[in-house]
C-alpha cells in the first residue's frame, strides 16, 4: 500500500509494526432469571477470539447479525471489559513473541510469564497514564449518527471535546483546530454552531469522523460506518477514509456485514460465527480462495450488479437459524448450518433437541433428557412407541448423512433412548496458506 | 420479452397491459420553510405479473409514491396535489372458476368487469368494459376494502410494523377477518343470507364489527359458542396456512409467539405472510430487506421471488440497494427528487444507463475491479425541495449540465423501445419548445 510523505508520518522505526494485538479475548453476558435474578446461563457473545492489528492497514470483521463483531470491536476500543482474555496495545516485537510463546504455557505459569506485558501494555492492566495514552490513540466512529451526537451539542462542542478534554487546545486555538477538523472531511467554518439535526446521514458520519480524528489516533475502529447511508454517499465516506488514512497512517477496524464494502477497503479480513473467529487472512485469498463453508456461504449471498442469471440459481442458501449463543453448537459452531459438515464436526445431543423440533409431534412427548456428557446421554418418552419412532427417525434420511455417521449408539429400552455420538474438540484455527487460517476440518 | 407479451394480450382486448398506472402523481407536505415538492409528477405503469423496481436516494420520494398506493400518507401536512394513480383490480376467471383457461392465460384471474356496464364498455371505463379505479379519489370505505385485500404492502422494519402486544395469531388473522369472513362464516356453516338473530351477531363478530352484546351470547349459547369455535378453528387453519406459504417452519407455535420472540427473518416472513394472505393483485415491498443480514435476505428474495411466480401478482419493489434490485426486478424506474429520471428494462438500465444520474449511481457500487479510494462519488446531496424552479432537479450535482439544464425542466422521453430517459443530454431541447418556454 502506498503511503504518502507528510508532517502526519509517524517515526519509521514503528512503521509496519503491530499496533494492537488481540489475545483470546472473551464476553460473557450473564443470563439472570427469578426472584432473585440468580445467573443460569452465560450468552457468549464474544467467545476466545485472537488477531492482530498492523499500523495502516485496514482489518475488515464481517459476519452476521449477532456473531459478536460489535462486541469485539467494544473490547478492543476498551469501551467494555472482556470477561477474559486481553488486548495489547504498541507492543514491540520481542513482547509479541513472548506474548505468543506464553500463550502455549499452562495457565499457572502463563500469568507469570505475562505480568510484565500485562503491566506495561494490557489495556485493562496498564497504568493510568499509558491507558491515556491509548485511549488518545484509539478513537471509535459509530453505526448509527442520530445516537452517537448529543442532539443538544454544537458541532463545535462535539468535534472539539476531545481536544479539551485531553487539554491540547482551548479558546480561538480550539475554533481553528475544529474548523481545520472540519475542513479534512469536507466540511467547513460555516457549519461550526449547528446541531446534528440539521446535517444529512453523510455529513453526520462526516462530523463523527472529524471527532475522531481530533486527537491524531493511530487506529480509528468504525463500526458500520456507512450501512445507514445511501449508496452515493457511501462512496463519498469510503473515499474519504482512504484519503485519510492515506494521509495519516490510520489503522481501521472495519466491522460491517457488507461483503462489496469490506473488499473493497481491508486488507486483510476475520470472519466471525457465533464469537468465534473462523477465517482470517488477506482479502484477495480469503475472496479469492476461503477455506471456510461459512466464508463461502456469506460470499454466495452477496448480490452485485453483475447479470442475474445461472450464477444466483444454484447458490447454496444458508439454511436454518443462528443457534443460541447461550449453548454454542461443540465442535465447529457453524456444523449445524454447514453444506459440507462430516462426521468429525463435533455432533452432539443438542442436535438431537434441534431435529425433534422439525417433528413436531415427537418432541411433545419428549419428557426427560440426561446428558452424561455433551457427546451421550438418555432421552425419556411419553410411550416406547415414541422412543422407537425416534430412533427410526435418527436412522433415516431425514437427517443429515454425517450426523448419522457420528452416532455411535442408539438403542431403546423400553421409553428410553440412549444415544452416543463421536467425541469431538473444538476445531483450532489452522494455517491454509501465507498469513491465512481457517477452522475447519476439511483440507 | 414484455414487448411479446404486450402484442399477444393486446389481441385480446379484455386483458390490458398494464394493473396500475400512476400518472402526474404529486405529492406535497406543508412545512413553515414552505411546500416541500416531495413527489412532483411521477408516471410509471407497473405492468401484469411483472416486478418495477423503484430506487433512488433517501428522500428522493420512492417511499411517499409507494404509500400512495395505499392512501397510507399523512393528510395534512401532506397535500395529494394532483396526478391520478388507477387501479385495475382482478376477479376469478369467470370462464374456468380460477383452473385457468384460454380466456385467462391459465392464470385464473381476470381483470374485474366495470360495475356500470358489466363489462360491455361505457364511457365510465373508455369503452374497455374493464373496473379502473382512482385510488386517490375512492372513498374511504371502499380503500379499506381494497387495502390488504387487492393491494397489500411489506414493510421495511417488521419490528415497527407489527404489534408487538398482539400475537402473530391475532394480528395476521385481522387480514382474514376483515376481507374473508364469508369464507369463514360458509366453513362454520352459516349462510351469507342466513336470517335470525344468531347469524348476525356471528356475522359481526367474524367481522370484527361485534357489540359488547354478541360476546356475551355466544358465552351464554352453547350452539352459538360451537359455531364461534368452527370460525375460529377456520381462522387458525387459514393463518397456519399463510405462514407456512412462507416456509415458516411450526406454524402453529409461531402462531402463539409474540414479535419479539421471533428472529428478523422470520419477523419478515410474518409481514409476508400476512401481506399475501388474501392473494393481492399488486403488492408494495417498501425496502423488504434492508434490515436483514445478507444470508437472509437471500432467502426472503427467493420467497417473494418464487411467491410472486406462483402466483401471477404484480411487485413494486422500492429499495436504494441496486444490486438486490439487478436481481429481482424485471423493469426498474429511476428516481430523483420527486421525479421519475430514467425507466427501463433491468437489462437495459443496467447494461446501458443513459441518465448521469443513474450512471453515478453504478459507479459508486464498490465492485472487485474499483482501486480503493476510487469511488465515483456522486457529489453534494439530495436537494431540498422547497418550491423548486423549472430546472433539472440533477443539474447542480451533474458533471454534464450544460445551457439548458439551469432554466428548462426535462420531460421523460423514449430512447430506444420501453427505455426511456428525461435528460437534455438526449432530447436536445428545440429552439421552439424554448421559444414555448
Amino acid at each position: 500500500m502506498t503511503r504518502l510523505q507528510s508532517s502526519f508520518t509517524p517515526d519509521a522505526s514503528k512503521d509496519g509494526g503491530t499496533l494492537l494485538s488481540v489475545r483470546d479475548v472473551a464476553k460473557h453476558y450473564p443470563i439472570r432469571s427469578g426472584a432473585l435474578q440468580r445467573v443460569v446461563g452465560q450468552v457468549r457473545a464474544v467467545d476466545g477470539v485472537s488477531f492482530d492489528i498492523r499500523r495502516g492497514e485496514t482489518l475488515g470483521l464481517v459476519g452476521e447479525s449477532g456473531c459478536g463483531k460489535t462486541t469485539l470491536g467494544r473490547l478492543v476500543s476498551g469501551l467494555i471489559a472482556p470477561t477474559s482474555g486481553q488486548t495489547y496495545y504498541d507492543l514491540d516485537s520481542s513482547s509479541l513473541a513472548a506474548l505468543d510463546a506464553a500463550q502455549t504455557l499452562p495457565e499457572a505459569e502463563r500469568h507469570a510469564a505475562l505480568a510484565a506485558i500485562n503491566a506495561a501494555h494490557g489495556i485493562e492492566t496498564m497504568p493510568i497514564e499509558a491507558k491515556n495514552r491509548f485511549r488518545r490513540n484509539c478513537q471509535m466512529v459509530f453505526q448509527d449518527s442520530f445516537s452517537s451526537l448529543n442532539p443538544r451539542h454544537l458541532v463545535i462542542d462535539l468535534v472539539g471535546r476531545p481536544l479539551r478534554v485531553h487539554k491540547e487546545a482551548s479558546g480561538s486555538d480550539l475554533t481553528e483546530r475544529v474548523v481545520e477538523l472540519l475542513e479534512q472531511v469536507g466540511l467547513g467554518r460555516q457549519h461550526l454552531y449547528r446541531y446534528p439535526h440539521q446535517f444529512s446521514g453523510g455529513q453526520r458520519q462526516r462530523i463523527s469522523i472529524a471527532r475522531a480524528l481530533a486527537l491524531d489516533p493511530e487506529l480509528i475502529i468504525l463500526d458500520e460506518p456507512t450501512s445507514a447511508l445511501d449508496v452515493s454517499v457511501q462512496a463519498q465516506i469510503l473515499n474519504l477514509l482512504n484519503d485519510l488514512q492515506a494521509e495519516r497512517n490510520l489503522a481501521y477496524l472495519f466491522v460491517t456485514h457488507d461483503l462489496s464494502v469490506v473488499e473493497h477497503m481491508a486488507d486483510r479480513i476475520v470472519t466471525m460465527y457465533l464469537g468465534k473467529v473462523v477465517e482470517a487472512g488477506p482479502t484477495r485469498s480469503i475472496f479469492d480462495a476461503s477455506a471456510h463453508p461459512y466464508t463461502r456461504a456469506l460470499m454466495a449471498a452477496k448480490l452485485d450488479l453483475g447479470p442475474a442469471g445461472a450464477a444466483s440459481e444454484n447458490k447454496a442458501v444458508l439454511d436454518g437459524a443462528v443457534p443460541d449463543p447461550a449453548r454454542p453448537p461443540r465442535g465447529c459452531r457453524f456444523h449445524t448450518r454447514c453444506p459440507v459438515a462430516t462426521a468429525q464436526c463435533g455432533w452432539e445431543i443438542d442436535d438431537i433437541v434441534r431435529i425433534l423440533e422439525r417433528h413436531e409431534a415427537l418432541c411433545d412427548t419428549l419428557t426427560d433428557v440426561t446428558r452424561e456428557s455433551d457427546f451421550a446421554g438418555t432421552l425419556v418418552f411419553e410411550d416406547a412407541d415414541a422412543a422407537q419412532k425416534m430412533a427410526a427417525v435418527l436412522a433415516s434420511e431425514a437427517v443429515p448423512q454425517p450426523f448419522r455417521d457420528a452416532l455411535e449408539l442408539a438403542e431403546t429400552t423400553g421409553t428410553k433412548l440412549r444415544v452416543r455420538f463421536r467425541q469431538a474438540e473444538d476445531i483450532k484455527l489452522t494455517r491454509r496458506g501465507p498469513d491465512h487460517l481457517a477452522a475447519c476440518v476439511l483440507g | 420479452m414484455s414487448m411479446e407479451m404486450s402484442d399477444t394480450k393486446s389481441a385480446r382486448p379484455v386483458t390490458p397491459v398494464t394493473i396500475a398506472s400512476v400518472r402526474g402523481l404529486k405529492v406535497h407536505f406543508q412545512s413553515k420553510a414552505g411546500r416541500v415538492h416531495a413527489v412532483d409528477g411521477v408516471d410509471f405503469d407497473v405492468r401484469d405479473g411483472e416486478t418495477l423496481g423503484l430506487v433512488g436516494e433517501t428522500g428522493c420520494g420512492k417511499s411517499v409514491t409507494g404509500r400512495a398506493f395505499l392512501r397510507l400518507l399523512p393528510v395534512p401536512p401532506g397535500i395529494l396535489a394532483g396526478g391520478s394513480v388507477m387501479f385495475r383490480p382482478q376477479t376469478t376467471c369467470p370462464d374456468c372458476q380460477g383452473d385457468g383457461c384460454e380466456r385467462c392465460d391459465d392464470s385464473g384471474r381476470r381483470p374485474a368487469p366495470c360495475p356500470k356496464c358489466r363489462g360491455q364498455g361505457c364511457t365510465t371505463c373508455d369503452q374497455t368494459g374493464i373496473e379502473s379505479l382512482d385510488l386517490l379519489t375512492i372513498s374511504d370505505a371502499r380503500m379499506r376494502d381494497i387495502r390488504g385485500d387487492r393491494i397489500a404492502m411489506i414493510f421495511q422494519d417488521p419490528s415497527k410494523a407489527l404489534n408487538p402486544t398482539l400475537t402473530i395469531g391475532e394480528q395476521l388473522g385481522e387480514v382474514f377477518l376483515q376481507h374473508r369472513h364469508a369464507d369463514l362464516l360458509a366453513a362454520a356453516g352459516i349462510a351469507e343470507d342466513q336470517p335470525g338473530w344468531q347469524a348476525s351477531a356471528l356475522r359481526r363478530l367474524a367481522s370484527q364489527q361485534d357489540r359488547g352484546t354478541d360476546r356475551l351470547l355466544v358465552k351464554l349459547s352453547g350452539a352459538m359458542r360451537r359455531k364461534h369455535r368452527a370460525i375460529r378453528q377456520a381462522l387458525d387453519e387459514r393463518i397456519a396456512a399463510a405462514l407456512s406459504e412462507t416456509q415458516i417452519p411450526n406454524p402453529q407455535r409461531v402462531m402463539q409467539s409474540f414479535p419479539h420472540e421471533l428472529s428478523g427473518g422470520m419477523r419478515q416472513r410474518v409481514m409476508i405472510a400476512q401481506a399475501l394472505a388474501c392473494d393481492p393483485d399488486l403488492i408494495i415491498a417498501d425496502e423488504p430487506t434492508t434490515a436483514l443480514d445478507v444470508t437472509v435476505q437471500a432467502r426472503i428474495l427467493d420467497l417473494v421471488r418464487q411467491l410472486q411466480t406462483s402466483r401471477g401478482s404484480s411487485v413494486i419493489y422500492i429499495s436504494h440497494d441496486l444490486s438486490v434490485v439487478r436481481h429481482i426486478c424485471d423493469r426498474v424506474a429511476v428516481m430523483y427528487a420527486g421525479r421519475v429520471v430514467e425507466i427501463g428494462d433491468v437489462e437495459q438500465l443496467f447494461t446501458n444507463p443513459r441518465h448521469p444520474y443513474t450512471q453515478g449511481l453504478l459507479a459508486a457500487v464498490p465492485t472487485t475491479r474499483t482501486p480503493r479510494g476510487q469511488l465515483a462519488a456522486i457529489p453534494g446531496s439530495v436537494p431540498e425541495l422547497i418550491d423548486p424552479g423549472p430546472s433539472c432537479r440533477f443539474a447542480d450535482r451533474c458533471a454534464k449540465a450544460h445551457g439548458p439544464c439551469a432554466s428548462h425542466d426535462p420531460a421523460l422521453q423514449p430512447v430506444s423501445a420501453g427505455h426511456d430517459v428525461a435528460c437534455f443530454l438526449e432530447h436536445p431541447i428545440t429552439t421552439a419548445s424554448r421559444a414555448r418556454a
